[in-house]
């Protein structure tokens, strides 16, 4: 009977250690211990266009958080995102026309609401608003915009054949976009191997708009931005000639890897570095990380 | 058969019982009758399906058709609950002991008694002690059963089997692999149980000379029947050829020696006489 | 019998063990309200499932978290990340090994002396004798078991959790120099209680000590009552529990996540 008794408090202890557990992993590993932090209050902000804001994204001032986005919802009648944040009650003097903006941390992290802090002398009250806002703003537009790459061409109805080769067409596929001077001018019609000669076959469908392109331009494999997609970049050269349908683009560059351009990005760079300042140390940090 | 005998006198009565396990009749139109009281042996050779009657009577196993009217209940209709009642009043001794790993001798006999009441501590230490001292085995309380000899591990079953004390005790094989001071001993509880508390013992053995002791009454078992009854002293006597095999320990008779074989000769590929 | 035996091929085999495993399971079920009277071996099993499982499960919870830390540091490292390596440890664990880690163990070291036992008790007639002793051995014996193994699941996992983002944080923290506090905020911003402890540890582990324990009591209960037979019917209690974790995984990823 003593025995059952030893049982009885053993597995007492067991189901107490396991609760215990449960109760450190969820409260001390896991958002709780961030969200249960007493009151909040809530404040609406709309915005245009939220991205991949999610509920229960955080909000920070300052980068330290503050509160959390409670829900999110369409403005009825309006094409306007409503974005409720609850914000804990410590952080009460908002002013008023203090800016809420949709950021995102880092490259490819998640999004969440950052608030600057205005000037006025009125703090923003438990359901009021927001009123300046700046919206999230796409990856690809920002690439874009710093890439100044655009949409494809949307009109293929039109349009004349030329092909080029290349030795090497990285993920260039069917359907990727032709561009001169940064606009779209065409699309890629196929990519076909070329066992015989060892290379890829390209065939370009270029808008019959854009005919007076010299035959003698040059089909480079370019690459939108770090991570984006592939597209054909035509570069005009300078014969009276113009290409016609059924052409081929004799001056081809072929897609670049990623690693080779950043490989050569660091040699040259650390190359350059050395040669003009031979005080760096030799523990430069320049290709650490 | 004593189906005349008033139901009074008869604790357990079986009326045409069948079974067929695995293609084979194990009981074809069985009939017995167990009188209260009294301390009957179930004899047969080898395979006859002495243990599985015993399972019969328990409702552990059911028959193809027929009764089984154990004081007046038939077992193979009845419900669980009504059954589990009826099996709190037999004591059943296994072969091997079937004492419970798990517990002490103490607490195997204190099992029945902890499942079925809520006796205090102080009542079920003296019943649990009384059982054991009838057994002769008051001091090996604290004893595992892996401590047990298998002497003392029967005795210690049976002690658990009559701690309710029931009106029944089946003893399956009671007397396999016990030295003959054991088999005495025993043997003497087994009388002891019958005479000074009335209850009705059915065992199931080989050992003609022990059940000679014991038993009031004798049913020999062979081919799913009963072949022959009666008293230990006279049974023999009945001049049938199954008693003349089986209680003259003969080879030859109606129980056959070899289990049913193609031709000897042909297996030792010999070629047979006369091809 | 046994020549049928080998002539069923093996598909209808295992559809018939699992078939009769769900008839088991129903009996199980209607046999709870009755062993409820019998809390106290629910208790004792609880002790022997649970907390005699408990070393290996905190030593393995442990390494396994530390061996995470240590190779997600070394890949991490080449994208300047290594600060959210503790909760790439913590996510891995709540959703996809605490569960199917401590599952497999808990199979191999609970539900294996599960069969062995319930089998030897087959195999000594200890099952009979409660029988007769009007004591409904599914109550008695299957049915604790059962719920041992159902509530002894989810504390394990949730003891092996956290000793993995303990064993973590040792390598991360204070072995290969994470900051603490990065270390603390970067989990706690990312994991969801929800989502990743909730339907991760809770549902999993329990669902998977639910399979488990129903595996090694039918195993034991069914097990021919022969020496070789419970040895059989111990070795298939781990390679069926495994497959039918490693399938209920993906099953109940697939509609959990």
């Amino acid at each position: 009977m003593s025995q059952r008794k030893s049982y009885a408090v053993g597995t007492g202890l067991f189901i107490v250690l396991g609760f215990a557990a449960l109760a450190y992993l969820a409260t001390q590993t896991s958002s709780v211990a961030n969200r249960q932090q007493g009151a909040s209050y809530t404040v609406d902000a709309q915005f245009e266009n939220i991205g991949q804001l999610k509920e229960r994204a955080p909000v920070k001032i300052a980068g330290v958080r503050v509160g959390q986005v409670q829900a999110i919802a369409l403005e009825p009648g309006k094409s306007v995102a409503d974005v409720k944040l609850a914000i804990d009650k410590r952080y009460a003097d908002i002013p008023a026309d203090s800016v809420a903006t949709i950021f995102t941390s880092g490259l490819l992290g998640d999004q969440y609401v950052g608030i600057e802090y205005g000037h006025s002398k009125d703090h923003v009250a438990d359901g009021g608003k927001l009123a300046l806002t700046r919206s999230s703003e796409p990856l690809e537009e920002m690439l874009g915009k710093f890439f100044g790459a655009g949409g494809a061409a949307d009109n293929i109805g039109g349009s004349y054949m030329v092909t080029a080769r290349f030795s090497n067409v990285g993920s260039l596929s069917a359907g990727s976009p032709v561009k001169m001077a940064g606009v779209p001018i065409g699309q890629v019609l196929s990519v076909q191997a070329e066992p015989a000669k060892l290379d890829a076959l390209v065939t370009l469908a270029i808008d019959n708009r854009y005919n007076q392109i010299p035959d003698d331009s040059a089909a480079a494999v370019f690459t939108s931005g770090l991570i984006g997609s592939q597209y054909v970049a035509i570069q005009p050269g300078g014969s009276p000639d113009m290409l016609k349908n059924g052409d081929e683009m004799i001056l081809t560059q072929s897609a670049m890897q990623l690693e080779d351009l950043i490989g050569k990005f660091l040699v040259n760079g650390s190359g350059s570095s050395d040669g003009k300042q031979g005080a760096n140390p030799p523990t430069s940090p320049a290709g650490k990380h | 058969m004593n189906a005349a005998a008033p139901p009074d006198d008869t604790l357990i009565r079986i009326r045409g019982l069948t079974t067929v396990l695995n293609g084979k009749k194990v009981f074809d139109a069985l009939d017995l009758d167990i009188p209260r009281g009294k301390v009957t042996a179930i004899m047969g050779p080898s395979g006859t399906g002495k243990t599985t009657l015993l399972k019969h009577i328990t409702g552990q196993m059911h028959g193809d058709a027929g009764q089984i009217l154990v004081d007046g209940q038939n077992v193979p209709e009845l419900s669980r609950e009504a059954l589990y009642a009826l099996r709190e009043k037999i004591g059943y001794l296994f072969q091997n002991s079937a004492l419970l790993t798990d517990f002490d001798v103490f607490e195997n006999v204190a099992f029945p008694l902890r499942q079925h009441t809520k006796l205090p501590e102080v009542l079920i230490r003296n019943l649990v002690l009384t059982k054991l001292q009838a057994v002769g085995l008051r001091g090996a309380a604290g004893l595992m059963p892996s401590e047990l000899s298998g002497g003392m591990a029967r005795r210690v079953a049976l002690a658990r089997a009559i701690v309710f004390d029931p009106m029944l005790i089946l003893y399956d094989e009671p007397f396999v692999g016990l030295d003959p001071i054991a088999l005495n001993q025993v043997l003497k509880l087994i009388r002891t149980l019958n005479e000074t508390l009335g209850i009705t013992s059915v065992l199931v053995a080989h050992e003609l000379d022990a059940i000679k002791q014991v038993a009031d009454h004798i049913f020999l078992i062979a081919n799913g029947k009963v072949v022959a009854q009666g008293d230990p002293r006279t049974i023999a006597d009945d001049g049938s050829p199954w008693t003349r095999q089986f209680f003259g320990g003969e080879a030859d008779g109606p129980v056959p020696f070899q289990y049913p074989a193609g031709d000897y000769a042909e297996a030792l590929g010999f070629p047979r006489r006369g091809a | 019998m046994n020549a049928r035996i080998e002539r069923d091929n093996i598909v209808t085999q295992a559809l018939g063990q699992i078939g009769n495993c769900g008839v088991f399971l129903l009996q199980i079920l209607a046999a709870i309200p009755r062993s409820l009277r019998y809390g106290r071996e629910t208790v004792r099993q609880l002790w022997f499932v649970g907390a005699m499982s408990l070393i290996i499960i905190m030593t393995c919870g442990l390494f396994v978290g530390m061996v995470l830390e240590l190779q997600l540091y070394h890949v991490l490292s080449m994208f300047g990340s290594t600060s959210m390596s503790g909760t790439v440890v913590a996510i891995a664990t709540y959703r996809e090994l605490g569960p199917v880690v401590t599952a497999l163990l808990f199979a191999g070291r609970a539900g294996t002396a599960i069969t062995a036992e319930i089998g030897l008790m087959r195999a000594t007639d200890q099952i009979s004798a409660m029988e007769l002793m009007a004591v409904d051995p599914l109550a008695y014996v299957a049915a604790p078991r059962f719920l041992a193994g159902l509530v002894a699941m989810p504390l394990l996992c949730c003891v092996f959790c956290a000793l993995a983002v303990f064993g973590g944080h040792l390598v991360g923290v204070s072995w290969l120099g994470i900051d603490n506090g990065t270390f603390w905020s970067n989990m706690t911003a990312t994991v969801d209680v929800w989502q990743d402890i909730v339907s991760g540890v809770v549902w999993k582990s329990l669902a998977f000590g639910a399979v488990v324990a129903l595996i090694a009591v039918f195993q034991g209960y069914t097990a021919p009552p022969t020496s070789e037979g419970v040895a059989y019917a111990t070795t298939r209690t781990v390679v069926a529990s495994s497959i039918a974790i490693l399938a209920l995984d993906f099953v109940l990823t697939a509609f959990l996540m």
